[in-house]
């Protein structure tokens, strides 16, 4: 489905990334784990095309991507700080995408499909909320709902979870997991914290100074190695 | 592999450059052609050997040059004398109608000058209120057996004085030391009065030793701003003293245009620049100094407690609200009243009120073809302020999403756009009388020299909204299939409207009240409204003045309900 082929960037005459490749099948979920500054957020940036490699190929269903302008792609991308705009309520963000691709057009009533979206993070009836008066769980559900409207080919989450406590925490993650099993959407999920990787991955892909150092399901990461990594980042 | 990349990268930078160069392209062409150009034509004639050697030019120079130091000084520290008791009133006390009275000394700051010169004319001007009717009350009482008073009365004058210069500036520049001696006084620091307190200094000491040196930047740049906008105050002097009162800036109007000698023209308007330079250099580098100095801290204001304290608030209470307010609602009073007798009917006096200084707006009296009803100006004028809005909007918009991240170089370029806002007005106009000839017969000109003095507020005012839009909206926006345009058009314009509305009702009404640039290239058959008030003021009449007064009030309505849709 999705495929990268030995992307390398550099920036400021330092290497970001290094002869990056991975493949993600339909379905399933990623996990890029490292430190801070690791390259990690650079990774989604490319796949979405808001970055442009230095060298190497982005594929998606084998066709390559380079040409492809951000909004074309059709991936949704989930940031840390929500992004949520300002300026429009709930219900016009979640439709925003819908708005962007013409979904009603092609048979999707906006109303349905933001209706849905709402029940599915457990937000009904907040479609006339101004979004800066929602908790910050609210928004990050807000958020995830309005990249899943679109229904996109592939949904990015840089550190999505990092501006909530653990409580929250642990609420949104059973949530994510629970949408992208249901949708069978591929996912590639960004963080610095282990036990998020390991709650929600299929594959853990950790990231050290623009490397990938090991490539695996969890249950072949030993517990051992579990906490010797949870120690580290 | 590694020059593949060089190209990459570099090509990548290009593409970047390009993009910025295009979004400046526009903007610097203009200021190129509309300002720098001009600006050579004025340098050229002033650095002519025979401009710089000619004793008559030097003695004039050195005169308007006097004169214009002399009134700028005197304007300032009347404003001072004002604005210092004001500017503690404001900070230290609270009291019934505070806001009110705040806003309504800052009033005339948004005002255009014609209409502060019409509103102290209406006041205080020969025909004004307080003149006729005070002659109007002693010719019906008893008093009037007495000559004494009638003496006082007939020889009373107000325009031409610099009484009435300096009371106009300081009507207009009081609001700042009012804002930033304010502010300052309100942030300083209690602590520091207190620490002062507890080691012996008693309250003079403490002002002595303590507020007045924190204070000091707050002071400095206040004063220099008041300064520079009394230097350069061209309406104001025109219109309330006359051409008897030559400082730089109606020297350079009455040689450019009364009395012409273009290349002492010339000189004037550099020597004019080169001091707004100076002045301009040294209150942005005082102003910064301010917020180091001080502390942000909770308003301290309390109401006046002793009776110090009392006679101390009420009286500059009564002070503030009659020097703001009298001049301000006395111009539409005036325009609805006659105090004096029709055309033709000089013995028969009729007072009251009257629309008729409205209805004469409409009417072309004269019946001649050459002759534009006033109603024309008020159309010339708000079409005028539509193309100024246009083209500075178009030209800065660009301009301020490149300043939004600049370059290097684009930080070097930004000061050059504030140039024609640290030039007079009249200085370019002037500009544009040597650079253009004839072609400024077009009408298109007069908007295109109030768009030069718009363009830095417009650029000023989109810049940092548009550098407080975070840049993962975009790219949200992006991901979910919003194409650049459409970027622009739903996350940039929605959240950027209100700036936008805000830096189009600058371009608006500083383009309704522009008047020195617009004299001086404006062509007769197409007057603004500022233009007309001008040309009112100067004509004899009780009607003409009358009609001065209708314009003049509804230029300040206009003004006001542009700022109020803001």
């Amino acid at each position: 489905m999705l495929e990268l082929r030995a992307i390398s960037k550099t920036f400021n005459q330092k290497n970001i990334l290094q002869n990056i490749s991975f493949k993600i099948k339909t379905g399933e979920t990623i996990c890029l784990l490292g430190a801070s500054g690791s390259g990690k957020s650079t990774i989604l940036k490319m796949i979405a095309g808001l970055e442009i490699p230095d060298r190497g190929q982005i594929l998606f269903n084998s066709i390559d991507l380079s040409s492809t302008p951000p909004h074309l792609r059709d991936f949704g991308l989930v940031f840390q700080d929500f992004n949520l705009f300002p300026h429009l309520n709930v219900f016009d963000n979640i439709a925003f995408g819908l708005r962007m691709k013409n979904m009603e057009s092609k048979g999707l009533p906006f109303d349905l499909r933001v209706g849905k979206l709402l029940e599915q993070v457990g937000l009904v009836g907040f479609e006339h909320r101004k979004v800066n008066d929602l908790s910050g769980g609210e928004q990050q559900r807000i958020a995830l709902a309005r990249a899943l409207a679109p229904q996109p080919r592939l949904l990015m989450f840089d550190e999505p979870l990092g501006a909530l406590d653990k409580s929250l925490k642990d609420d949104l993650l059973n949530q994510i997991k629970n949408i992208l099993h249901k949708e069978n959407i591929p996912a590639i999920y960004v963080t610095h914290d282990a036990e998020e990787a390991f709650a929600i991955a299929d594959r853990i892909l950790i990231l050290h100074d623009g490397v990938i150092i090991r490539d695996d399901t969890p249950q072949k990461f030993g517990i051992i190695q579990n906490m010797l990594k949870l120690q580290k980042f | 592999m590694k020059l593949l990349t060089f190209f990459e990268t570099k090509k990548t930078i290009n593409l970047s450059a390009n993009k910025r160069m295009l979004l400046w392209l526009p903007a610097f062409l203009f200021l190129l052609i509309f300002f720098f150009y001009p600006l050579s034509k004025i340098l050229n004639l002033t650095f002519d050997i025979s401009t710089l050697t000619n004793e008559n030019n030097l003695r004039i120079t050195l005169h308007a040059l006097r004169f214009t130091f002399y009134q700028a000084t005197l304007s300032t520290l009347l404003t001072f004398m004002l604005g210092i008791p004001s500017a503690i009133l404001f900070s230290k006390y609270n009291f019934f109608g505070k806001s009110f009275l705040r806003a309504i000394t800052a009033v005339p700051f948004m005002l255009p000058t014609v209409v502060v010169a019409a509103a102290f004319n209406s006041l205080l001007g020969p025909r004004g209120l307080i003149p006729l009717l005070s002659s109007f009350l002693f010719s019906h009482s008893p008093l009037s057996t007495f000559h004494f008073p009638q003496l006082l009365i007939t020889n009373y004058q107000f325009t031409g004085t610099l009484t009435a210069i300096l009371l106009a500036h300081v009507f207009y520049n009081t609001t700042i030391v009012i804002r930033i001696v304010g502010n300052a006084l309100s942030q300083l620091d209690s602590r520091l009065v207190s620490s002062a307190r507890v080691l012996g200094a008693n309250s003079f000491n403490v002002w002595r030793y303590i507020t007045l040196p924190l204070l000091k930047p707050a002071l400095f740049a206040s004063a220099l701003l008041v300064f520079m906008f009394n230097f350069t105050s061209f309406g104001v002097i025109l219109l309330l003293g006359g051409t008897n009162f030559s400082t730089l800036e109606v020297e350079i109007y009455i040689r450019a245009l009364q009395l012409p000698n273009l290349n002492l023209a010339a000189m004037l308007s550099i020597i004019q620049l080169f001091f707004t330079l100076i002045f301009s250099i040294l209150y942005t580098k005082t102003i910064n100094q301010i917020n180091t100095q001080t502390n942000p801290q909770f308003s301290t204001a309390r109401p006046p407690k002793t009776t110090k304290e009392k006679i101390f608030a009420t009286s500059f209470i009564i002070l503030l609200s009659s020097f703001f307010f009298l001049p301000i609602i006395s111009l539409p009073i005036r325009s609805l009243t006659r105090l004096e007798a029709d055309r033709a009917q000089r013995d028969q006096i009729q007072y009251g009120f009257t629309t008729d200084y409205y209805q004469e707006l409409f009417i072309n009296r004269r019946n001649s073809i050459f002759y534009v009803p006033p109603m024309q100006a008020t159309i010339n004028s708000l079409s005028y302020a539509g193309i100024t809005v246009l083209f500075s909007l178009a030209l800065g918009y660009p301009v301020a999403v490149a300043l939004a991240k600049p370059t290097h170089l684009e930080k070097f370029l930004d000061p050059l756009l504030l140039l024609p806002l640290g030039s007079s007005a009249v200085m370019l106009g002037l500009g544009f009388i040597l650079s253009f000839g004839r072609l400024i017969s077009s009408p298109l000109f007069v908007p295109i020299a109030h768009t030069l003095i718009a363009l830095p507020f417009v650029v000023r005012t989109l810049q940092p909204a548009i550098k407080s839009i975070p840049n993962k909206l975009r790219q949200t926006a992006s991901t979910l299939g919003a194409s650049p345009f459409k970027v622009w058009q739903t996350i940039d314009f929605p959240i950027l409207s209100r700036a936008t509305l805000t830096a189009a009702t600058f371009a608006f009404t500083i383009s309704l009240g522009e008047f020195g640039a617009t004299l001086l290239i404006n062509r007769p058959e197409y007057p603004t409204i500022p233009i007309a008030i001008s040309k009112f003021l100067s004509q004899p009449g009780g009607l003409n003045y009358g009609q001065a007064m209708a314009m003049a009030t509804l230029l300040m309505l206009l003004t006001t309900a542009s700022i109020f849709v803001n």
